[in-house]
């Protein structure tokens, strides 16, 4: 008894830490878990099908109605007949105004609001888990789903236009030619380019997310941020506010598709994406860190 | 909560971050631009000789070029930086990326979204390639002549080489050239010279040319409306290196499924003359018009020229290329070539105006104005309209206009 009642709280504190198991850096469960809920979603799956299929309903419009020679039409449609890469080019082109950024939306708004809205959140905290490292999961996985959704609607593209119209050599916007590898390898640096971009766009809708308890609202919040973005985008009259806006340099992909690359457009996107995420990022982990939840 | 820290220090953390992101921003945006490079003087003579005497082997780089000439806004025409169309080159901000090595092996790439123009020549060989209409146009220069000028490409200055010689052909004892501080562009240290009309009644203010100080070449030219603090027009290059650009750059072979258009040597000779002629004379109108005649000389000669009447064969030979006649119908208007009905439609809209010298419409820009009388002239200059006024109301120039052989 007396022993007992000898223990300090410190040392109350130091035996409980050495018999919990130490809080690891970074271990891949909890991430894992995290991505099991998103992929596992039937919503998820429900959006996922829309995107994938689009290149499908491109590739089969095209192989049916042929767009007369001489260009015009949609961008990248001309060259769809001449290979089927471009089939994936003229999806990604096509989705990335509104399809796309509504799939990272939903799922980025979801984050915490999803959780709070729930009345799961204040559960995932009780566990010992740090506010930063739940937030920082929340992202990397709203990442990993940006790069899948984009790499998603490139590889059925990739795989109708190989079906219906074969590949073979890829004709640049420079009109130079590569060959078919290669053109695989650009289709692949076109998808990390605009996953990348979706990412920066993710953090808006983690700040987004980390404001309300309405999943809905945060995704509403965020498509209206991105989509407002686009159409700043395109009134010259206010052209000093363009480098300022989120989705200024997205379709800079187009750079990666000239001979010889045009590195200086890429590295400009890159830069803005970056200085979005941080920027958000780090105001979604203020928000988020102070919040009192209470659902 | 626990923490005893305030709550909204946090907050300091998403402030820092967009303070270092714009920060950095500015920084790469503006690198090099402030600090002005120590250069030993140099006067306005000397520059000139540096540019005439530039040798360069090759070089490549990124081009921008701005375009505001204060021309009511053309639907088609002010595409800003989407448009990869080489006739977009006279409104808003373009891209371009150009490699040169000699005087045979040049390339032009006009980016746009998602597009992208291509002007190479090679040895004899032209190509000019448009990724939005998938078409080549080939053609073979003849041999011994220098490079023709591509009646396609608008008038405005696409690389500085090309902005400089023009505003350099110019230079005559109606110009004040001057030299301003040493300035940098893309990086590079450069002389400026300055070109300043001694008429007050030039509607161009200044024209300043700044000359790499190591390389001799003209990096950035700026056109100036009177008064005005913003240039009309501007070149420059945003990067350039002076290391020959490969031998790949200047092969072109059409891709499969693209429309080739092969023009013969004879074709662009008449397509070159027919475009020069066009330059010069502006609203020349196949044969239906009067000779054009300039007016006074140096920067403020006035252009007079006179309108073909309606005619039947409208649309033989609708004016080409001239600011006026770029202004197309509406996109709403049915696409054929400008006849003359319409054009005297479009003149219609052009604020009315009248004097001493009769009555018309008058078409002003940031950098020249044109007076379209109703009596079926035109005055066109790089001046206000009231130097136009005065030309319409010469007996001696409407005469010289008027006279002007038919061409029947």
């Amino acid at each position: 008894m007396s022993v007992a009642e000898a223990v300090t709280p410190a040392a109350v504190a130091s035996e409980v830490r050495a018999v919990l198991p130490r809080p690891r850096m970074f271990s891949p469960r909890f991430l894992l878990s995290e991505l099991m809920l998103i992929f596992g979603r039937r919503r998820n799956w429900a959006g996922l099908a829309v995107l994938a299929a689009i290149p499908v309903i491109i590739a089969v419009a095209v192989k049916f109605d042929p767009p007369s020679g001489g260009g015009g039409g949609p961008d990248f449609f001309a060259g769809i007949t001449e290979n089927g890469l471009f089939v994936a080019l003229a999806a990604l082109t096509v989705e990335l105004p509104l399809f796309l950024p509504l799939a990272v939306a939903a799922i980025s708004g979801d984050a915490i609001a999803g959780e709070a809205n729930t009345g799961t959140l204040r559960y995932l905290l009780t566990t010992p888990v740090h506010r930063t490292r739940l937030l920082a999961v929340k992202y990397a996985a709203a990442c990993i789903f940006a790069f899948a959704s984009t790499l998603l609607v490139a590889g059925v593209g990739v795989l109708m236009g190989l079906i219906l119209f074969g590949g073979g050599d890829m004709t640049l916007l420079s009109g130079r030619q590569i060959g078919f590898g290669e053109g695989v390898l650009r289709v692949l640096g076109v998808c990390a380019y605009l996953g990348i971009c979706l990412c920066s766009m993710a953090a808006v809708g983690l700040f987004a997310s980390s404001l309300t308890e309405q999943p809905i609202g945060a995704m509403i919040g965020t498509m209206i941020f991105t989509v407002a973005s686009f159409i700043l985008d395109n009134i010259p009259q206010i052209d000093w506010l363009h480098p300022y806006l989120l989705t200024h340099s997205w379709m800079n992909f187009g750079d990666l598709l000239r001979d010889p690359v045009n590195f200086t457009g890429l590295r400009e996107g890159l830069l803005r994406a970056a200085a979005y995420a941080v920027v958000f990022a780090t105001a979604a982990w203020a928000r988020f860190g102070g919040k009192d939840v209470t659902s | 909560m626990t923490e005893n820290r305030p709550k909204w220090l946090r907050w300091l953390v998403p402030a820092a971050a967009i303070v270092a992101t714009t920060a950095g921003a500015a920084a790469l945006t503006t690198a090099g631009a402030d600090a002005a490079p120590r250069l030993p003087a140099r006067t306005a003579a000397q520059l000139l000789v540096d540019l005439q005497t530039a040798r360069v082997d090759g070089l490549s780089g990124m081009v921008a070029q701005r375009a505001d000439l204060g021309l009511p806004s053309l639907p088609g025409l002010t595409g800003g930086g989407s448009s990869s169309d080489l006739s977009s080159l006279v409104a808003g901000t373009h891209t371009l990326r150009v490699w040169y090595s000699g005087p045979g092996s040049a390339r032009v790439a006009l980016l746009g979204t998602l597009g992208e123009s291509d002007f190479i020549t090679n040895g004899r060989d032209v190509w000019v390639w448009n990724s939005r209409d998938n078409t080549a146009v080939h053609s073979v220069r003849p041999e011994g002549t220098a490079p023709a000028r591509k009646p396609d490409l608008t008038s405005v200055p696409k690389t500085p080489q090309e902005a400089a010689d023009a505003a350099l052909a110019a230079i005559d004892p109606t110009t004040v050239v001057t030299t301003a501080g040493p300035t940098k562009v893309a990086g590079r240290s450069a002389y400026e010279l300055l070109l300043a009309p001694r008429d007050k009644a030039s509607r161009i203010g200044q024209v300043t040319i700044a000359i790499d100080a190591e390389r001799h070449v003209p990096l950035r030219v700026r056109v100036f409306a009177r008064g005005a603090a913003e240039p009309a027009v501007e070149v420059a290059f945003t990067q350039v290196s002076f290391n020959r650009p490969g031998a790949e750059q200047f092969a072109f072979n059409p891709p499969p499924g693209a429309k080739v258009t092969d023009e013969s040597a004879a074709d662009l000779q008449k397509k070159a003359d027919s475009a020069a002629k066009d330059l010069t004379a502006k609203d020349q109108a196949g044969k239906a018009g009067g000779e054009p005649v300039v007016l006074g000389d140096g920067w403020t000669s006035v252009l007079a020229a006179k309108l073909p009447a309606p005619t039947k064969d409208d649309q033989a030979a609708p004016p080409k290329d001239g600011q006026p006649n770029t202004i197309r119908p509406n996109t709403a208007a049915p696409k054929g070539p400008l006849g003359t009905a319409n054009l005297l439609g479009l003149v219609g809209r052009l604020p009315a105006v009248s004097g001493s010298w009769g009555s018309g419409h008058l078409l002003t820009g940031a950098l020249f104005s044109v007076l379209l009388t109703d009596d079926g002239r035109v005055f066109a200059g790089a001046v206000d309209p009231d130097r136009l006024y005065a030309a319409a109301a010469d007996p001696k120039a409407s005469a010289a206009a008027l006279s002007a052989p038919a061409g029947k």
